[in-house]
């Protein structure tokens, strides 16, 4: 049973079109991971998925939901669905704490101490329980980005996405940030992560895909991926990425 | 896939509902705004006041204290006036705030502890007293002065007295404003032919000497045009003339009709281009609806217009175009300069001459035999007239100056200044004389008639009423305190290094200011100026408050007497929209060319 | 000593006489400063000088002509204002210290000031007379100087000395704000300033003994003074409970309202009304409010939760169209309001209690505001407005912030909007508003707008500059809050979309906290303009500071003769006007730095 599907998804930005016909279907606990060169609409695609973009044809159904312009379905789907930038865009005005609870409160309408008790545990689990009172500004890379996953982790979603999670990282910060990632992965979440770090893709994903210039080259898994790619496009990419 | 194949009902549609709502806020908008536009007619019904333009065209019946004219014979011409004459403070006002308030920035900026501390000084005090208080207190200070009555009749240097300041001025010839074009185009041309110099010089490498060359031929342009070659600008006078005459002789529909098809025009214009670019190959001819609501609007907005240009509205504004003369015409629309060229004078056989001369210490020369017929052609030299003077003191060892006043069809303009001469003999000549575009001239008292009120002599140094002199000095003191704010701001905001960098290579701290640091701030300091340059026009409007007849004040006499406030609330909005238009325009203008050069 | 000396004087040597340019500088700069001072104070100490005109005119300068019975409504006002500003100086109290050598360090140059001024003062200055000749007189005799000269020069030195023995303590720096406060209050028990009285000719005569004009005003200074010392420790004390500082807020909030109906109104209270029928309605939402905030959060309750609020609107609808009192009608709104807020503040004990803290003082306000503003009988005033001076000017002024404020966030966030029709309506009103000047539009409030209302609707005039106002300020307001929100980088709307908030949460929670907060200074900025920008109410007539000073004393010919003495007013209209923004501008530049802006 698959948990997002996505049918010959097209997507412009004015005259230029950014997405060319995807088409995908992603299974519940699956890790999939997408590269490809920067421009290609990795970003515009999974960002279609939670509708931070509107895709203009083709179809999108979030477990069992489609995405149109149904007010009650993009809330719902919000609501599932995680995402991690590769900013970070941790609210630089509130604490760690009030980052990741605040969402809980007024989004589910948990009381404050339910909200802060599940903070806690997400930030123990990314590893730093001892930063909650902090504010972002306070923290380096790799903790901003690790309690931005706490905050999205904080909503309960069933899918995780991930724009980039490491690219704005110092190489030393890139580990931590992934070991939490494979940590999530381990635990049965389905994720969907854009990342150039092929150590990972190897090691957690079930599926590998490469965009390029709005069109979905080449899906297999990590092992024919990586050894055994299908199409030229794919070598090219590997040999100028490893 | 539960939901999917539901059919979306309209109220969770986010697309509906997002305009749904626009819709309902517009609908509800465009109630409340037409219930008010309900209660004004009724309201302007009971008081028998209803919306009309019909004042523009008639007389006011009032008189304005100083500006262009100062007995208006039209409503339209009336508040051409007062926008002349917050123009007049706007530009002048500008230019002096920019050069004081550089002076302050750079002052505050200095190393020396006196220079700085004065500085900032001025600043607290200037910028946390409200400028209304400065205005009154500048008023006040002029006021205390004893009346210009308990003054002698004759000329100072610099005086000042409860009518207001008068000092040395160049006085200006009819003609000067051809000299100042002529100067602004012998100064473009300078610099082109610096350019050109400057570019044979990188092509063929040799010596071009441009700056000799520009200057050379800049400097005998002007002493040429000091000699009368400056009223071959004449032309544009000519020129301005016939454009004015044509903007007043069409009928208010023809403006109507103009402005409604430029809407229609650039409104078709654009919904093409905006449909054009959907067609290519990629975009696939897709909308969404933000791009049917781009299209729905050019149609709206241009309808729009038209209604408009159609309404009492666009009739007023159409109106404020045609019939009486404009405000240039007077200055600009004179052929007889472009004869000037030839020194030769083409009586218009319908004008009245008035000849004046005016002596001090008494009312008038007596006039005067007229030695040329009017309508005929006179030359430079020519005898025009012969008058006798009495003088009623006795003493006739005095300056007196004649002026040979024309009044024609258009307006009553100079034909041409006598000299002032010493005279001891009883009568004198009248003749065209050849006069330069500016002439310094010291301020000068006289008497008003025969009555015992005095007042400062037209065309005699520069007197600035007390209100003009309060305002301007207000909003200049008080822009140029900001105006020191922004290019302190600008000068701080280039980098440490940048100085650096240009003192290692061994410039002065002025050559390092003017040439390094200076054209970047200018970059940092453009938009701030520009709005201060736009408080400094909205601030002109508190003249109304010292008595100075700008926009504002001429605008509140006008309904005073009319009771129309409402087209003159609309007029205030459209004028000063257009200035501040005007002046962010320019501002955007240099911002871009500046924003070029950096490439 | 000799040391420090040298040390200063090289110092000065290198920034005025570094060279020869930078010494002829100096020299000119101080040329012209010295001589414009000593210009300033021939100026304003030659006899055609009439000071007492402005001393004489305090009542009228503060309040115009407010009845002297009702005097107390201003006092207690003003009273109160200091009582709360006392309060919040305890509470936020910081722990800045201010070192001993600074204080004294200050006093030194406040007497090298004095000093400075007493030697530059010119002995003889000259006016202009009626008749245009120029008339010298002696106006700051060699006693006068000496007798400055010596005690100040007396003062310096001691001052100056002190730092050679070893006293050293600190101070914190909020309790300066007493000394400072406290310097002025007493003098008033010590200075006597003359009050003008006529004899029988109509001649002036300052009556012997003096009659100090402080005299009226100084038993009340003095109780403020004290309320507001003994506010500052009882806000120390309270400094520690947990939801005080949020009370204060709404406390400074509410205060503007409750001044206005105070001072504008005077109400009958009639006992049996308050007894019968306003305390059991205030008892009854008191009690509501507090069934609410025990139980929202009841699971039971929070099941029947929407059911409640939708009876609780129907109820509201209904109860607003009913016959019932006023009060009971505006309680019914407030609560129906409330009870949507309450669900998510109410989470912890602690948030209870401070809702029902905010919901009390909120109810006890309204029964207030109610009983005593709604009520028809008002203050009677000769003359056609309601007051005037500086009330009338503060007035304008805080309350033209006070509304526009909100309205600048509101037509900021419109022109920020995504949805086209809206955003195109704000740009319109915002660029429109802004093109013309404040004078206009304060003309249009006089003469226009009257217009647009519907027949039998009439706004005093002060109202009807207020409306102006708010839309005036509130497009710069929103101009500036508008250069914050694009400051707000697009991944913050992002992240929240992403989190499942409500375009309403997104706004309230994440953008405008970190709008707002970026753009602090400019809005302190365009507050302080608003303050200034309100004398321009002077040109349609209505009696503020400025018009006091400039035209009714200007033209004020009985008791005394003040006509012709407008630049003594003009003067002391611009000191105050001066110390108020200065010292606001100042203050806010220290906060400033304070909130670390910038930093993120
Ligand atoms: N908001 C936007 N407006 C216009 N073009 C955009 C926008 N967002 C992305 N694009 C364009 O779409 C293409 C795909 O972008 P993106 O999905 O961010 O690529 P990737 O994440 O693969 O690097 C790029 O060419 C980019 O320039
Ligand atoms: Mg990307």
């Amino acid at each position: 049973m698959s948990i997002i599907q996505t049918k010959d998804v097209k997507k412009w930005f004015g005259d230029f079109q950014a997405l060319k016909g995807i088409s995908m279907d992603v299974a519940e606990g699956e890790v999939l991971v997408i590269c490809g060169p920067s421009g290609s609409g990795k970003s515009t695609f999974i960002r279609c998925i939670n509708r931070l973009e509107q895709h203009q044809e083709g179809q999108i159904i979030v477990d069992g939901i489609e995405l149109t312009n149904d007010l009650k379905n993009i809330e719902a789907i919000r609501s599932e669905v995680g995402m991690v930038f590769q900013s970070f865009n941790l609210f630089p005005h509130l604490t760690v704490m009030q980052n990741i609870t605040l969402a809980q409160i007024w989004v589910r309408k948990k009381n404050r101490a339910e909200a802060e008790e599940k903070a806690m545990e997400l930030l123990e689990r990314v590893g730093i329980p001892e930063q909650a009172q902090k504010f972002p500004g306070q923290l380096s890379g790799g903790q901003q980005q690790r309690v931005a996953i706490a905050r999205a982790l904080a909503m309960e979603p069933k899918i995780m996405l991930f724009d980039e999670p490491t690219s704005a990282l110092d190489p030393e910060m890139i580990k931590e940030v992934l070991d939490v990632m494979k940590e999530l992965a381990q635990s049965g979440m389905t994720m969907i992560v854009v990342t150039h770090e092929m150590g990972f893709a190897k090691e957690v994903a079930d599926r590998v895909m490469l965009f390029d210039e709005g069109q979905l080259v080449e899906e297999n898994t990590p092992e024919e991926f990586f050894n055994n790619p299908e199409s030229d496009r794919t070598k090219l990419f590997l040999s100028q990425i490893l | 896939m539960k939901n999917a194949l539901k059919t979306l009902s309209f109220f969770r549609n986010v697309v509906f509902l997002k305009w749904a709502s626009q819709i309902v806020f517009l609908v509800g908008l465009l109630y409340i705004i037409w219930s008010y536009i309900q209660n004004a007619v009724v309201n302007l019904e009971q008081t028998n006041i209803a919306f009309s333009w019909g004042w523009l065209g008639e007389t006011p019946g009032v008189s304005i204290a100083e500006g262009m004219y100062t007995l208006p014979n039209s409503g339209r011409q009336m508040i051409q006036v007062g926008m002349l004459n917050m123009l007049r403070v706007t530009v002048t006002g500008i230019f002096a705030a920019t050069f004081l308030g550089t002076f302050l920035g750079i002052a505050r900026l200095s190393k020396n502890y006196i220079v700085e501390k004065t500085s900032t000084g001025l600043l607290e005090v200037v910028r946390n007293v409200p400028l209304l208080v400065q205005i009154f207190f500048f008023q006040a200070f002029v006021l205390t002065f004893p009346r210009l009555e308990v003054f002698d009749v004759g000329t100072y240097n610099l005086h000042v007295s409860a009518k207001g300041i008068a000092f040395p001025w160049f006085n200006r010839q009819p003609t000067a404003y051809l000299f100042w074009v002529y100067l602004i185009a012998i100064l473009i041309l300078a610099n082109k032919i610096y350019k050109w110099r400057v570019q044979i010089l990188e092509r063929e490498g040799r010596e071009t000497r441009p700056f000799l060359w520009s200057f050379g031929i800049f400097f005998g342009l002007l002493v040429a045009g000091w000699y009368g070659g400056y009223r071959v600008m004449g032309v544009i006078g000519f020129l301005a003339g016939y454009i004015s005459t044509g903007v007043d002789l069409l009928p208010a529909i023809f403006y109507q009709i103009l402005f409604s098809s430029i809407a229609v025009f650039i409104g078709y214009r654009s919904t093409k281009k905006f449909i054009d670019s959907k067609k290519s190959e990629e975009a696939q001819g897709i909308y969404s609806d933000d791009d049917y609501f781009k299209i729905i609007l050019n149609v709206i907005v241009v309808l729009l217009v038209v209604v408009l240009m159609f309404s009492s509205v666009g009739l007023g504004l159409s109106n404020f175009l045609v019939g009486d003369e404009l405000v240039f015409k007077a200055d600009w629309g004179v052929p007889q300069f472009f004869d000037g060229v030839n020194n030769k004078l083409y009586w218009n056989p319908e004008a009245k001459i008035v000849l004046d001369a005016q002596l001090d210490g008494m009312k008038r020369a007596d006039i005067i035999d007229w030695i040329a017929v009017p309508g005929t052609e006179v030359t430079k030299g020519d005898v025009i007239a012969r008058a006798t003077a009495k003088d009623l003191k006795g003493d006739l060892n005095q300056e007196i100056s004649i002026y040979a006043k024309y009044t024609g069809v258009i307006e009553e303009v100079f034909v041409s200044k006598g000299d002032t001469v010493k005279i001891n003999e009883k009568t004198y000549d009248i003749r065209v004389t050849d006069s330069k575009p500016l002439e310094l001239s010291r301020p000068r008292i006289e008497q008003i008639g025969t009555t015992k009120f005095k007042k400062y002599a037209d065309g005699f140094g520069k007197s600035l009423s007390v209100g003009y002199f309060a305002i301007w000095l207000g909003v200049v003191l008080y822009t140029a305190i900001f105006i020191s704010e922004v290019v302190r701001a600008g000068i701080m905001a280039v980098s440490k290094g940048q100085s650096e960098a240009g003192l290692s290579l061994g410039l002065g701290r002025g050559a390092l200011l003017r040439l390094i640091v200076l054209p970047q701030a200018i970059r940092v300091m453009l938009p701030p100026m520009g709005n201060q340059y736009l408080n400094l026009a909205k601030n002109t409007s508190l003249g109304i408050a010292v008595a100075y007849p700008e926009i504002v004040a001429v605008g509140q006499t006008l309904y005073n007497q009319e009771g129309q406030t409402l087209p003159v609330f609309l007029i205030w909005m459209a004028f000063y929209s257009t200035v501040s238009l005007t002046i962010s325009t320019i501002i955007n203008y240099y911002n871009r060319k500046m924003k070029i050069v950096e490439r | 000593m000799v040391d420090l000396i040298k040390k200063n004087a090289k110092s000065l040597q290198e920034s005025l006489f570094s060279s020869v340019g930078s010494a002829a500088l100096t020299i000119a700069t101080t040329y012209l400063v010295i001589n414009f001072f000593r210009g300033m104070l021939g100026f304003a100490l030659t006899s055609d000088k009439d000071w007492l005109a402005v001393l004489n005119n305090m009542q009228l300068y503060m309040v115009q002509a407010y009845p002297e019975e009702d005097f107390i409504r201003v006092w207690l006002s003003v009273g109160l204002t200091f009582v709360l500003a006392g309060l919040s100086i305890g509470i936020w109290r910081s722990d800045d210290r201010v070192k001993s050598s600074q204080v004294f360090n200050s006093f030194f140059k406040g007497g090298l000031g004095v000093l400075f001024f007493t030697i530059i003062a010119p002995t003889n200055s000259s006016f202009m007379g009626n008749d245009g000749s120029v008339i010298t007189e002696e106006v700051f005799s060699m006693e006068t100087r000496l007798g400055i000269l010596i005690p100040v020069a007396i003062f310096c030195v001691i001052f100056f000395s002190i730092r050679f023995i070893n006293i050293n303590f600190t101070v914190n720096s909020s309790d300066m704000v007493f000394f400072y406060l406290f310097i002025p209050v007493a003098l008033l028990w010590f200075i006597k300033l003359p009050t003008i009285q006529l004899d029988q000719n109509n001649e002036r005569i300052i009556p012997d003994p003096v009659m100090p004009i402080a005299d009226t005003t100084k038993i009340p200074w003095t109780v403020i003074f004290v309320s507001f010392l003994a506010s500052y420790f009882i806000g120390m004390y309270l400094k520690n409970i947990k939801s005080i500082k949020s009370i204060m807020s709404l406390s400074w909030f509410l205060l503007p309202l409750l001044i206005f109906s105070w001072i504008f109104k005077k109400p009958q209270i009639d006992m049996s009304v308050v007894l019968g029928s306003d305390l059991p309605i205030f008892g009854a939402f008191l009690l509501w409010g507090f069934l609410v905030i025990t139980f929202v959060n009841n699971s039971i309750f929070k099941k029947y939760y929407s059911t409640y609020l939708g009876l609780t609107f129907l109820l509201t609808l209904v109860g607003v169209f009913s016959g019932l009192p006023m009060l009971a009608k505006t309680c019914l709104l407030l609560i129906a309001l409330f009870s949507v807020v309450v669900p998510a503040v109410s989470t912890s004990s602690q948030g209870k209690r401070s809702l029902l803290i905010v919901w009390a003082v909120a109810l006890v306000t309204l029964t207030f505001l109610l009983r005593g503003g709604a009520s028809d009988t008002g203050i009677v005033v000769p003359g056609s407005s309601i007051f005037g001076g500086f009330s009338l000017t503060w007035l304008l002024a805080i309350f033209g912030t006070y509304v526009s404020f909100p309205l600048g966030v509101l037509l900021a966030l419109g022109r920020n909007s995504k949805l086209p029709i809206i955003r195109i309506v704000c740009t319109g009103i915002i660029e429109l508003t802004r093109s013309v000047p404040y004078i206009t539009w304060l003309f249009f409030a006089s003469v226009t707008l009257a217009v647009f209302l519907p027949a039998g609707v009439e706004f005093n005039l002060i109202v009807r500059v207020l409306m102006v106002t708010a839309f005036f300020s509130g497009a710069y307001f929103a101009e500036n809050i508008r250069g914050g929100l694009q400051s707000i980088p697009k991944g913050q709307y992002e992240a929240a979309d992403a989190i499942g908030m409500s375009p309403f949460q997104k706004i309230s929670l994440i953008i405008m906290p970190q709008a707002l907060r970026a753009v602090i200074p400019t809005l302190v900025s365009s507050a302080i303009t608003a303050f200034k920008d309100s004398s321009l109410v002077t040109i349609i007539g209505l009696f503020d500071f400025l018009t006091i000073g400039k035209t009714v004393i200007g033209n004020q010919s009985i008791p005394v003769n003040f006509v012709g003495h407008d630049r003594e007013n003009l003067i002391f209209v611009a000191i105050v006007y001066w110390i108020f923004t200065f010292t606001l501008s100042r203050r806010s530049m220290k906060v400033e730095k304070k909130l670390g802006l910038g930093e993120r």
